[in-house]
């Protein structure tokens, strides 16, 4: 196992490179010029810009502005945005507001989306199961924008149920009106997958043969059905995971929330390269983490595919 | 990462208090702004409104405009004196002012904190404000492309003089009689000795000379929380005793707050001129103007040289119409914003929508050929939006053939810099001192610093400085208003829309408002 997991590691290494540099690459060839951006309508002096330019090395070439900022990266010297913040601040204020978005938004998402997956799976034609159907149609259909500034105006400004924005109340009271939300727009794809799942491998072979030796209902449900059903819906939650981590942009935006997702919006508005390549290394790492997870979590689901 | 853990759960505890309820008898507010967080509060590193916003109410200004009168009235300074020519002026200040770490505030706090925002290897943002100040030119030598500027070896403008404690002087490069307007910008106030010898340092601990102070530490990510500071003695004292500035970078959500009572003033997001009086009735006010918008037509393409076709351009939009679109908004009649001493509002003579006029201009050009592109910005929600409006109005009125193209506002600045911009685009301008030269100087004057159109005319340049050097300013006035005259006639740009802001506001507050500088939540009344 030791072996699988270094092998997983050194293979990271080059797909890391080709993602870093991609990313870069598209936040360079992004059209206009970052200072200006950041200037808005006011003229800027010649000395001044050519004085910025020089202090964020925008005068130098491709790979050279990718390998100062890789630099930047690997050795810690993250350096400010070119609004002047510490960036190591910032990280250090922002991951955990995403860290805690993302693990209770997921775990809302989880418990929706195995409850009622299971139970449609093993009810099937159900009344839950039917509006389970209808239930994915309408919230795959409702954009998220429109749902979070609904739900804001609802449950924050109407009800006063929860705060409208921001983290002054702290965990997990600022934090849950978000997560329900995100929660209930993502559920209903997982228990759909979680049920067509279970449909499948109620038929399987080794469910019948369950049956035929006489074990009761609730154990082959439970231990024969269900565990063979899970392993579509691990990778599916693996992936989620992983993509939370990137920060959820519209969320944190509409919800203040200040985490990653506002940070790597606002480096790309300013086509801050050496920002977005960071917070873009921070999401490849999470997800290379989380899929060896999964990848390990597999093996224990299923012995067939255990990596020894 | 567990650090950061920590901190933010260390957090936690306070900021509950805040909000509009605590009514324990102090005057309290918290003011939000739609922006992202500020990151260092410094004045003359700051040229974007949340920062200068915020600076307000913890820095004070030589002088201001008397929201009453609209006159200049001194702040720091006890008086400022041009000579005869108004090339040197003569800044005195009042005795007994103070920073708020106890240093009195003396000339020479002003002559060295201007020498180092004057220093172009230093970046800051207001460096340019220095460009009309003998020497300048000394401490921003031309940099190759590519080169890092290095400090230069004159550290100090040769125009900048201190005469004793209290009194300095500024030597300007040519006549300018608004100089003394310009010194209410905020973006020139002084900042004491030891912040001066590692600003760095101090960017989240300012010491500024203003009514207000930092009431809590302003760690990354908190609101600002600031208090009444005892040793102003400037006039203008705002009533507020303590005041917290919570930065919400989406503007929808900014407003959602103010609904649920959250906070005490917002700006109102363009997404909301429709429903605002609705959603907060008898909390509402709104400005006169926040400057004027414009329909740029490039100088450098000769396909719009002839004025008659620019001013057919002109008659051929109903401003009205137009205005109605944009939300909150007057047709504009001028060059200038309408709450501005000299505004005249029969100025322009081809901005009356007359689309048979419109018609008869255009022959008389000898017609356009070809599709006319419309440019418009894509990061702005109504930009595409307003330039179909125009678009159709001047393809209805005028039978031209219209297209338009979407790209990111600083692309747009850049291609037009290099004048590789095809077509129309919009632009807009406020002034950053209350005066009409500072619409017609910018965007008229040959290289203007924001000359959109790349206009240059010399007639033009030539009455420009004429107003400068006339000391008396109802004469400056009339030099002012005859460059706006030229500039209608050539009409680089074509007025379009003036637009008032709105502003939501608890009903414990009355923000100040006022003809003159607009609406102010720092400077509101308390009930």
């Amino acid at each position: 196992m030791i072996r699988f997991v270094l092998r997983r590691a050194v293979a990271a290494v080059p797909i890391g490179v080709l993602v870093t540099l991609g990313v870069f690459a598209l936040v360079f060839a992004m059209p206009g010029d970052p200072l200006r951006e950041l200037a808005g309508d006011k003229p800027i002096p010649a000395a001044v810009l050519a004085a910025k330019r020089a202090q964020y090395h925008l005068d130098d070439p491709f790979i050279v502005q990718y390998l100062l900022s890789m630099k930047d990266i690997l050795t810690g010297h993250f350096g400010t945005t070119f609004a002047g913040a510490d960036i190591a601040d910032q990280l250090r204020l922002r991951i955990p507001v995403t860290l805690k978005l993302t693990l209770l938004a997921n775990a809302v998402q989880w418990t929706l989306g195995l409850f009622f997956g299971i139970y449609a799976g093993f009810k099937r034609n159900g009344w839950v199961d039917r509006s389970l159907l209808l239930a994915t149609l309408v919230l795959l259909a409702v954009p998220g924008l429109v749902a979070y500034f609904a739900a804001q105006y609802l449950f924050g400004v109407e009800l006063k149920w929860f705060p409208v924005s921001g983290v002054l109340e702290g965990f997990p009271r600022s934090y849950l009106l978000p997560a329900l939300v995100i929660g209930v727009l993502g559920f209903a794809g997982l228990a759909r997958l979680l049920r067509t799942s279970i449909v499948e491998t109620v038929n399987a072979d080794f469910v019948k043969t369950a049956r035929a030796k006489g074990l009761g209902e609730q154990r082959v449900l439970w231990r024969h059905i269900l565990p063979n059903a899970l392993l579509p819906v691990v990778t599916f939650i693996g992936l989620d995971l992983a993509g939370m981590f990137g920060g959820a942009i519209i969320t944190e935006s509409i919800f203040n929330l200040p985490g990653l997702g506002q940070f790597m919006f606002q480096a790309i508005k300013l086509k801050e390269g050496g920002v977005v390549v960071l917070l873009s290394t921070l999401a490849f790492i999470s997800f290379i983490l989380i899929n060896l997870l999964i990848d390990l979590l597999y093996g224990v689901l299923d012995p067939r595919v255990r990596n020894v | 990462m567990a650090l950061g853990l920590t901190l933010v759960l260390a957090s936690c505890g306070d900021g509950k208090s805040s909000g509009s309820g605590s009514g324990s008898g102090s005057k309290s507010e918290v003011i939000a702004i739609a922006a992202d967080p500020l990151e260092y509060i410094n004045p003359l590193n700051e040229n974007g409104s949340p920062g200068i916003q915020v600076a307000m109410a913890m820095f004070a200004p030589l002088v201001t405009t008397d929201p009453e009168t609209g006159k200049l009235q001194n702040v720091m300074a006890d008086s400022v004196t041009p000579d005869k020519t108004s090339q040197t002026w003569t800044i005195k200040l009042k005795a007994g002012n103070t920073f708020q770490n106890g240093q009195p505030l003396t000339a020479k706090d002003y002559v060295d904190s201007w020498n180092m925002t004057a220093m172009g290897s230093n970046a800051w943002k207001n460096n340019g404000f220095f460009s009309k100040v003998d020497g300048y030119d000394a401490l921003n030598p031309p940099t190759p492309d590519g080169a890092t500027p290095k400090p230069t070896a004159v550290k100090t403008l040769s125009g900048l003089k201190q005469i004793d404690d209290l009194t300095f002087s500024v030597k300007l490069k040519v006549p300018f009689s608004q100089f003394g307007l310009t010194l209410q910008y905020l973006g020139l106030a002084p900042l004491p000795e030891e912040v001066r010898k590692n600003p760095d340092a101090y960017k989240r601990k300012p010491i500024g000379n203003g009514p207000f102070k930092l009431a809590a530490d302003w760690n990354a990510g908190d609101d600002i929380k600031l208090a009444k500071w005892d040793g102003y003695k400037g006039p203008l004292v705002p009533q507020a005793d303590e005041i917290t500035y919570r930065f919400i970078a989406n503007a929808d959500t900014a407003y959602n707050e103010f609904l649920a009572g959250n906070v005490d003033f917002v700006d109102v997001p363009s997404t909301k001129v429709k429903s605002f009086k609705t959603d907060a009735p008898d909390q509402w006010v709104t400005s006169i103007s926040s400057g004027a918008n414009y329909l740029v037509i490039p100088a450098w393409d000769p396909r719009f040289k002839n004025p008659k076709l620019r001013h057919a351009f002109s008659e051929a939009i109903d401003r009205k119409a137009f205005a109605d679109l944009v939300g909150l908004s007057e047709p504009a009649k001028g060059l200038v914003a309408p709450d501005m001493a000299g505004y005249r509002d029969n100025a322009c003579k081809y901005c009356d929508f007359d689309a048979t006029k419109a018609k008869q201009l255009l022959q008389e050009a000898g017609g356009f050929s070809g599709p006319l592109n419309i440019n418009y910005n894509t990061s702005s929600a109504t930009g595409q939006i307003f330039a179909e409006a125009i678009g159709n109005m001047l393809r209805q009125n005028l039978g031209l053939t219209v297209k338009y193209t979407g790209k990111q506002g600083s692309e747009i600045t850049e291609l037009a810099d290099s004048h590789k911009l095809d077509g129309l685009r919009f632009s807009g301008w406020g002034h950053d001192y209350p005066s009409i030269e500072d619409y017609l100087t910018p965007m008229f004057k040959s290289n203007g610093d924001a000359n959109f159109a790349q206009y240059a005319n010399p007639a033009l340049d030539a009455v420009l400085a004429k107003g400068d050097a006339e000391p008396d300013p109802d004469k400056a006035i009339k030099l002012y208003q005859q460059a706006e005259d030229i500039a209608l006639e050539d009409m680089p740009l074509i007025p379009l829309y003036t637009k008032s802001n709105a502003y939501l506001h608890s009903a414990k507050i009355e923000p100040r408002v006022s003809k003159f500088v607009g609406v102010s939540a720092l400077w509101a009344t308390f009930k």
